[in-house]
């Protein structure tokens, strides 16, 4: 999939009201026509303060702070309805003040043009220190070298060789012309291509700092201004995009510049789409810097109407087009509109172009667009000056297609317009408002699901060129990407309506944090429908993370965060469980590789020994069912009690919980196991108590790495008991990343396939079967028997085994008080009682009796 | 206005006299349309240009008024979209206010 | 017999109304003589 992304895009806003009075055009035309003008007298009485620019509504739209539609529910003029909670941060880019335009003019400048006061200079180089990414310039340099007293700077402005840069009335610098007759490189055209370059490189650094484009992977730079930089032999030689590009590190890119008046932005995205699309680069920025001629431009009527001086915002922006991401909405590039040479002037003609005709390339209609981002020049600065709403006009023009289409009747003209429009927020910088502010809106919206599909509509009057009567503009659609939405799809089909939140402790381990990070890492990448929470550590890639300064904070805010359900399980270092909560732990076992629950690893399930082996089975047995096996088999590993505990367990059976026993790999079968069968991994469930489970599980986990660092297995798994709550898995301090891993995904599955519920559930179960009533015969307190006489010695041929080695004496006395001749001996397995091959039945019937067996 | 087409409407009616010269307008707001309107009639309001306190005595009409006395098919071609999408009423009356008797 | 019918017709168009361009093919059917057109941009 070849489709180019829109990956990113910042806005920059700089407000600069001494430069509107000294170089915006129509003041600059007005102090030459009539000097003492009562106009020019007047303006800076309208100057608006930085803190009311940036609480500017339709400025807090442009950075992003609120969606362009939230202008619909704030009455104008909004420059009476400032917002409360303005910031000169945005979601989206940033508002600057004038002082630091100059700073940033200096910065850039490469050729000693630009000199600031001393005075003025110190401070604001204190001021740049807090934005982000500005302030690791390496031009920033040049704010130390070629300073100048203001005395030389004041001679300069009046003998016209410099133009003047004036903060808060005071002159505080100048630009000096680059040539002494070059009418190309005159001071007031520097000016302008510095004022232009220095936005443009700091729109350009916040779509850095917003975005996780690096300056390394920009391939191209496109500039999309309506400057010209050149000299008297090549006025318009260009690229101010390379100059650009330099400023911010973008070492791999060239760059170059592109024209057509306002729709300059649309052909350049269009012209980085192709770029990216034919596989030329992967990494395309579209970029422009503000107009500082156009400031102020309709201020006449602005202040004759006793309106502030709105235009005193210059705007810049930034576009990241980028190679298909899967995520990132595309840009079509099937369908775009372009107004041809031999389409026509009128408006009919030109809407025809640029917006029906390639809808129906893309086989849409006007109904299919969920938004149209045409012109979005703010209507409060154009009204007063006789130029109306622009973007009201536009999406009326787009409306009234759809009209003479037949695609929506004409009744429904204003309907349509507002459901396919928005009002206008942009400031009046010619290129900056077409179409592209709404760019980052519109990823946002795209990939929130709020909107499917867009266009974005650039125009441009080239006929003020008077080399052509022409109009000109292109549209492009931007739409969600396939890929994110299969995505999607297929993620909310398999993690239902959530992923499964899974904490991480990562302080403690005898490993460092890195380890921990490193499998939560893995972890992730093998789940997608799983999210990992870092519990002491720092956010790292896409892993989220919560502050914790100790092993024990951690433990303590992992508790909270299961509490408050902001999680669903846990895996923790070093977590103490109440008694009658065990863990069950998961092992790779080596002659298969299969892959076997030890139940239990950890903690003590009941204090006697034989009861926590069967409490220990049935906390496996929850767990191997959470976890997806619903009828798993079951092996006591042979230890003192395995025995009775099975005994115990076949009652229980047979009173109706049901229980699947493995069968022994040695000819002998049986569901008590050696060695042999864990390392074959012969049941799906191997019981033993705690602590032959916690040197198991050591043995199991290190055995290949050689003991210091666990590689193998899931950990010592979640701890279980009849009413216990959570989901908790453990590690040790000891276990690697693999385990770590391997935890974190057990964990999930554990908290997927609600643990709690099945433990409660399997240990009601067994009570059901008598699990409270069985353990009673087990306690010690009986009568010995006392001496009696042993029967005639006999041969003996048959062994019993399964009783218990403290009364294995006392087994054998009753036998003989009942006239078989029986002995004690040490299996195979275990101590055994000797009676002769007749006397079996008779002396296993006594054995049941006197619940020796 | 644009002060340059101020000019070089001062030009024209000095080279063919307001009998036979007209103005058409393609204004998109009343106002503005009015303001041209009167500045080719009685001089620019705003004293800002050539035409501060001249007066050329030009009749200006805008497009709108002028349906009737253009060929339909290529009024509805060029001109027709754009009456739905601007105020035709307010425009025709201002300019009509506005315009040299 | 139009209004416009023997004149010489100045047109000021402008860009987010009517343009120049426009205009002009309107004019033309009449027959009346075209001596300047413009359009004007605001924005």
């Amino acid at each position: 999939m070849n489709d180019p992304v829109l990956k990113g895009a910042a806005y920059a806003l700089i407000q600069a009201n001494d430069v509107a009075l000294h170089q915006g055009s129509t003041p600059v035309s007005e102090r030459l026509a009539n000097p003492d003008s009562h106009f020019l007298a007047e303006l800076p009485a309208h100057w608006r303060s930085f803190e009311q620019a940036v609480a500017y509504p339709p400025n807090q739209a442009f950075i992003g702070n609120i969606h362009p539609r939230e202008l619909r529910r704030i009455p104008r003029p909004w420059h009476g309805n400032l917002m409360d909670d303005a910031r000169a941060g945005g979601k989206h880019g940033a508002i600057f003040s004038e002082d630091v335009l100059y700073a940033l003019m200096k910065a850039v400048d490469a050729f000693d043009l630009v000199l600031l006061d001393n005075e003025f200079l110190a401070p604001i180089k204190e001021k740049l220190l807090i934005y982000e990414g500005i302030k690791q310039w390496g031009c920033l340099a040049r704010l130390d070298k070629n300073q100048a007293a203001l005395i030389r700077i004041e001679e300069l402005v009046a003998s016209g060789s410099a133009e003047p840069m004036y903060f808060e009335h005071q002159l505080v610098g100048c630009v000096k012309r680059a040539h002494e007759y070059d009418v190309a490189l005159s001071a007031h055209v520097m000016f302008e291509n510095l004022v232009a370059k220095a936005t443009g490189a700091a729109a350009l650094q916040l779509l850095m700092n917003k975005t996780r484009l690096i300056p390394a992977d920009v391939d191209y730079l496109i500039e999309c201004s309506e400057e010209a930089c050149g000299d008297m032999n090549q006025r318009g030689g260009g690229n101010f995009a390379k100059a650009v590009g330099e400023i911010c590190g973008c070492v791999n890119a060239t760059g170059s510049d592109t024209r057509s008046f306002c729709a300059g932005p649309a052909h350049a995205i269009v012209e980085a789409a192709a770029l990216v699309r034919s596989g030329i680069y992967d990494h395309v920025v579209v970029l422009a810097g503000g107009a500082s001629a156009k400031l102020g431009m309709n201020s006449r009527d602005h202040v004759k109407k006793g309106l502030p001086m709105l235009e005193d915002m210059l705007g810049a922006f930034a576009v990241h087009i980028a190679k298909n991401d899967g995520i990132s909405p595309v840009i079509r590039t099937d369908a775009v509109g372009r107004h041809k040479i031999g389409s026509g002037a009128s408006p009919q003609a030109v809407m025809q172009a640029i917006v029906a005709d390639p809808l129906a390339d893309a086989g849409l209609r006007i109904s299919d667009i969920d938004i149209f981002s045409a012109e979005l020049q703010n209507p409060e600065i154009t009204e007063p000056a006789g130029a109306g709403d622009v973007p009201g006009a536009n999406y009326k023009m787009i409306a009234a297609l759809g009209v003479m289409r037949k695609e929506f009747d004409r009744s429904r003209l204003n309907q349509v317009v507002e459901s396919i429009g928005m009002p206008g927020f942009a400031p009046t910088q010619g290129h900056i408002p077409s179409g592209v502010p709404f760019l980052a809106h519109c990823r946002a919206s795209i990939l929130d699901g709020t909107i499917q599909r867009a266009m974005i509509i650039g125009k441009g009057s080239l006929f003020l060129g008077r080399m052509t009567n022409l109009f000109d503009g292109i549209s492009f659609i931007i739409q969600a990407n396939a890929g994110a939405k299969s995505e999607n799809e297929d993620h909310q089909a398999r993690c239902g309506s959530k992923k499964t939140r899974v904490g991480l402790t990562v302080l403690g381990s005898e490993h460092p944090v890195s380890e921990l990070v490193k499998g939560a890492e893995a972890a992730s990448a093998a789940d997608p429908c799983l999210e990992v929470v870092l519990i002491g550590g720092k956010k790292s890639g896409k892993l989220a993370a919560v502050a914790a300064d100790s092993p024990e904070a951690c433990l303590k805010i992992m508790d909270q965060m299961l509490a408050q359900g902001h999680l669903d399980a846990a895996v923790a270092m070093h977590y103490a469980f109440p008694l009658s909560v065990s863990t069950v732990g998961r092992i790779i076992t080596p002659a298969f590789g299969r892959k076997v629950y030890l139940a239990n690893t950890t903690g003590a399930s009941a204090t006697q020994r034989v009861e926590a082996l069967v409490r220990n089975t049935i906390s496996g047995i929850a767990v191997a069912k959470a976890c997806g096996n619903q009828a798993p088999t079951v092996g006591l590993l042979n230890l003192e009690g395995a025995r009775q505990a099975e005994r115990i367990l076949r009652t229980l059976c047979q009173n109706g919980y049901r229980i699947s026993f493995a069968g022994s790999g040695r000819a002998d079968g049986g569901a008590v196991m050696r060695g042999n069968d864990l390392l074959r991994g012969v049941p799906d469930i191997m019981v033993m108590d705690s602590l032959t489970g916690n040197v198991m599980i050591k043995v199991f986990s290190a055995f290949s790495s050689g003991g210091g660092y666990e590689s193998s297995g899931d950990g010592y798994g979640p701890g279980v008991g009849e009413k216990y709550g959570k989901v908790v898995n453990i590690i040790s301090r000891a276990s690697g990343a693999p385990v770590v891993a391997g935890a974190l995904l057990y964990a999930a599955e554990a908290a997927r396939g609600n643990l709690p519920d099945v433990a409660a559930a399997e240990f009601a179960a067994a009570k059901k079967a008598g699990l409270g009533d069985l353990f009673c015969p087990l306690t010690t307190d009986r009568p010995l028997e006392e001496k009696a006489a042993a029967p005639p010695e006999k041969a003996v041929d048959e062994e019993i085994a399964g009783i218990e080695v403290f009364v294995i004496e006392d087994a054998v006395k009753q036998l003989w008080k009942n006239g078989i001749y029986a002995a004690s001996g040490m299996g195979c397995t275990g101590p055994v009682i000797m009676v002769a091959s007749e006397d079996h039945t008779k002396a296993i019937a006594l054995l049941k009796q006197g619940g020796y067996l | 206005m644009d002060l340059g087409n101020q000019q070089r409407i001062k030009e024209l009616a000095e080279q063919y006299g307001s009998e036979e010269l007209l103005v058409v307008l393609g204004g998109a707001e009343a106002e503005a349309s009015g303001l041209a309107a009167e500045t080719v009639s009685v001089g620019d309001p705003t004293y800002a240009g050539p035409l501060a306190g001249v007066s050329l005595g030009l009749k200006a009409y805008h497009m709108f008024e002028l349906k009737n006395e253009v060929d339909g098919a290529i009024y509805e071609e060029q001109v027709g979209m754009m009456e739905m999408v601007l105020n035709v009423d307010a425009i025709i009356s201002e300019v009509t206010a506005y315009r040299a008797q | 017999m139009s209004l416009l019918t023997g004149k010489k017709v100045v047109i000021l168009g402008d860009r987010d109304g009517i343009p120049g361009p426009a205009i002009e093919e309107c004019v033309k059917s009449t027959g009346a003589e075209v001596v300047f057109s413009t359009t004007e941009c605001f924005v």
